[in-house]
């Protein structure tokens, strides 16, 4: 049983992960058709455990920085490990639980994050350090209620407008997904504060079968009141449900 | 007739010494009250603005427009290329009203040793010029300032100490967003920690060398984000900091604030401490009021007698008012001497020695964000101590116009009649 659930809230893949981590915890509230799209969205990027290449790039008013980095996923455990520029190589990022560490090759010592730098900005870039690694299970946290079918550029699509729950500890106001109709990816995801004011916006693009599942493989994040930065995230290489063994998620212990 | 008037008016005072004494205590007591409360108050604003700016702050600061107040670390003085910090320096000690300048760097990260870690604040300062401006090198509490000689040391906050749990000589981790988006972070020694008495500085902020802080933060040796600057005379900060802002933006775009625009806080505080000051001047001033007149009143229906038979000898109305007031006038200047004379050893006393205020607990006393220490020093307030002798000596005579537009309206048969 124990094993069943654990698979069933699989973690999701770094990034991918932590903006459509929509584990499949929901209860019968939401309309069924509904929920299993979102739901079917949120599987894409769902496994037992991962391994992905990817490559961010960072455009913001002091210029632009590429950074390369391997992501390790398995259950709830996530690893981040820098491997380009070389000066930043090597740098790494673990979470386990809810705690957060960094491992900083140049002080060659570990440090554990608090919780109150988790939504700072990560290096930089339109992404917090809770983007990164926490999970988020929207189906559990947010009421998902259908937002829009139609035409958006020319392509069908539907809509789905995510609230959250009375109880739920979210950050956001209301989330749009949009998924395409043809194939049921994501497109786009829009995050809004509690005045229903646009903050940041997630589009989606470049669909590619990789490990046997058609994923977008571009992430562009904006953010509203940073005007010309943005955020790209793309996956050159993601391998799901690959045997990873426990001592990969390590680092150095702390001094 | 003229001086007839002044020789009658001041023959008149001493005709009666008893009451003219009376009157001039009440005088000369109330202006020395208003000159210790003058005194205290000017004491308190000097040492809340002394105590507010020179702990960290500094009195005026030269920033890149747009640094402040979100202080972002790319927005250093001159952007990009930074700029030449030694003719920065030159040309704002050139101005004759400065005391001392020095360039400041800030960051913002996380102070990390073994298990705990902490949000922090990051000072970087030159060492031998800071203490000209600051005087944070004064309160250290254990081990001792930055130095010269160890550029990988940090002085931070006692309290920051015992709640991340490391002491002087404890290895930290300092992690933070360099300016150009990567993760900067060294290894750093404490050699220090200091007591401010203010809780925000001595749980959040750690100092270390300008230059430290510039490796840390990638930005280069040219590139500084402050010049504090202390001033000969702090009130004339506002002045300054404008004249300061027209010379340098004629070579470096800059924005220079003054403490008031930078501490507002503090800025309201002064303002409060006038209000009060104010205040009790009134009721000083209404005591004074009741008294004199009181004793004005008295004087003149005591003397309603023998300003009858004055009148009856062919003084004019107006005459007798003018000589009350003449009479009030003398009165009051001789009272405002005698106080003056008695004031000024208290003041000297609350200038020197200051009033203590909780020896006992030997406690420091914080006050508007500002730490204030139990002894409260007096300062002169030479234009406060005219205004309350011009405001007394006003008080005298527009409580002594009632009695003689009364004694003027006298029928001076019935006058004489009064016994």
């Amino acid at each position: 049983m124990t094993f069943i659930r654990r698979q069933k809230r699989s973690v999701a893949t770094f990034l991918g992960l932590a903006l459509l981590s929509l584990a499949p915890m929901s209860h019968a509230a939401d309309d069924q058709q509904t929920r299993e799209t979102v739901e079917r969205v949120a599987r894409l990027f769902s496994s037992t455990s991962s391994i992905a290449t990817v490559k961010m790039q960072i455009i913001n008013e002091d210029g632009q920085r590429d950074i390369s980095m391997k992501i390790w996923s398995l259950g709830e455990k996530i690893l981040v490990r820098i491997t380009n520029p070389q000066d930043e190589a090597g740098t790494a990022i673990l979470k386990e639980g809810s705690d957060i560490w960094y491992y900083l090759p140049k002080s060659n010592r570990t440090v554990k994050i608090p919780p109150s730098m988790a939504m700072n900005s990560w290096m930089g870039s339109d992404f917090t350090i809770d983007d990164l690694v926490k999970e988020t299970f929207l189906t559990r946290d947010y009421s998902i209620s259908t937002f829009f079918q139609g035409k958006r550029g020319g392509i069908e699509v539907d809509e789905y407008a995510l609230t959250p729950k009375p109880q739920a500890a979210v950050v956001w106001g209301k989330i749009i997904l949009q998924i395409r109709k043809a194939d049921a990816v994501p497109t786009w995801q829009g995050f809004y504060d509690e005045n229903g004011q646009l903050v940041r916006e997630l589009t989606f693009s470049d669909y590619k079968v990789m490990s046997g599942r058609l994923i977008p493989t571009r992430l562009v994040m904006r953010t509203a009141e940073k005007a010309g930065a943005q955020t790209t995230i793309e996956y050159e290489d993601v391998a799901f449900d690959v045997p990873i063994s426990e001592g990969t998620f390590s680092l150095p212990s702390p001094k | 007739m003229r001086g007839r008037l002044l020789q009658l008016a001041w023959r008149n005072l001493w005709r009666n010494p008893r009451r003219t004494f009376i009157t001039m205590a009440a005088i000369a007591f109330g202006y020395v009250m208003l000159l210790f409360v003058a005194c205290l108050m000017a004491g308190l604003r000097w040492q809340m603005i002394q105590n507010g700016t020179c702990l960290v702050m500094s009195q005026i600061q030269v920033h890149a427009p747009g640094y402040y107040p979100s202080r972002s670390i790319q927005k250093t003085l001159g952007g990009r290329q930074g700029t030449d910090i030694g003719a920065v320096l030159a040309a704002v000690t050139a101005d004759r009203r400065v005391y001392a300048a020095t360039p400041r760097v800030y960051g913002y990260g996380l102070l990390s040793a073994a298990h705990r870690s902490a949000g922090v604040e990051l000072m970087g300062i030159v060492p031998d010029q800071e203490p000209k401006v600051t005087i944070l090198n004064s309160q250290i509490a254990k081990g001792s300032y930055l130095t010269a000689r160890m550029p990988k040391g940090v002085v931070i906050g006692d309290k920051l100490a015992s709640t991340i749990g490391i002491g002087v000589g404890s290895e930290i981790v300092l992690l933070t967003q360099a300016a150009d988006g990567s993760m900067g972070n060294d290894v750093y020694t404490v050699v220090g920690s200091f007591h401010s008495g203010l809780d925000a500085v001595d749980r959040g902020l750690v100092l270390m060398s300008l230059s430290s802080l510039q490796d840390l933060l990638h930005l280069a040796p040219t590139r500084i984000h402050e010049v504090g600057i202390k001033l000969n005379d702090i009130m004339a900060a506002t002045t300054v900091a404008a004249a300061l802002g027209l010379q340098l933006s004629k070579t470096l775009p800059v924005r220079v604030m003054a403490w008031p625009e930078l501490a507002p806080e503090l800025a309201n505080y002064v303002q409060f401490n006038h209000g009060i000051t104010f205040v009790l001047f009134f009721i000083f001033f209404l005591l004074a009021v009741i008294g004199v007149m009181n004793t004005m009143l008295m004087a003149v229906f005591e003397r309603t007698r023998e300003l009858g038979m004055l009148m009856a000898l062919g003084m004019r109305p107006v005459q007798v008012i003018v000589l009350i007031l003449t009479e009030a006038a003398g009165l009051a200047v001789a009272s405002l001497v005698v106080g003056g004379a008695l004031g000024v050893p208290i003041l000297w006393y609350l200038q020197e020695h200051g009033l203590d205020l909780g020896g006992a607990t030997g406690g420091v006393i914080s006050l508007a964000g500002v730490v204030v220490g139990h002894l409260w020093y007096g300062r002169q307030d030479f234009p406060a101590y005219g205004q309350a002798a011009l405001g007394l000596a006003a008080t005298a005579l527009v409580s002594a116009l009632y009695p003689a537009w009364r004694a003027a309206h006298f029928r001076p048969t019935e006058a004489i009649r009064k016994v």
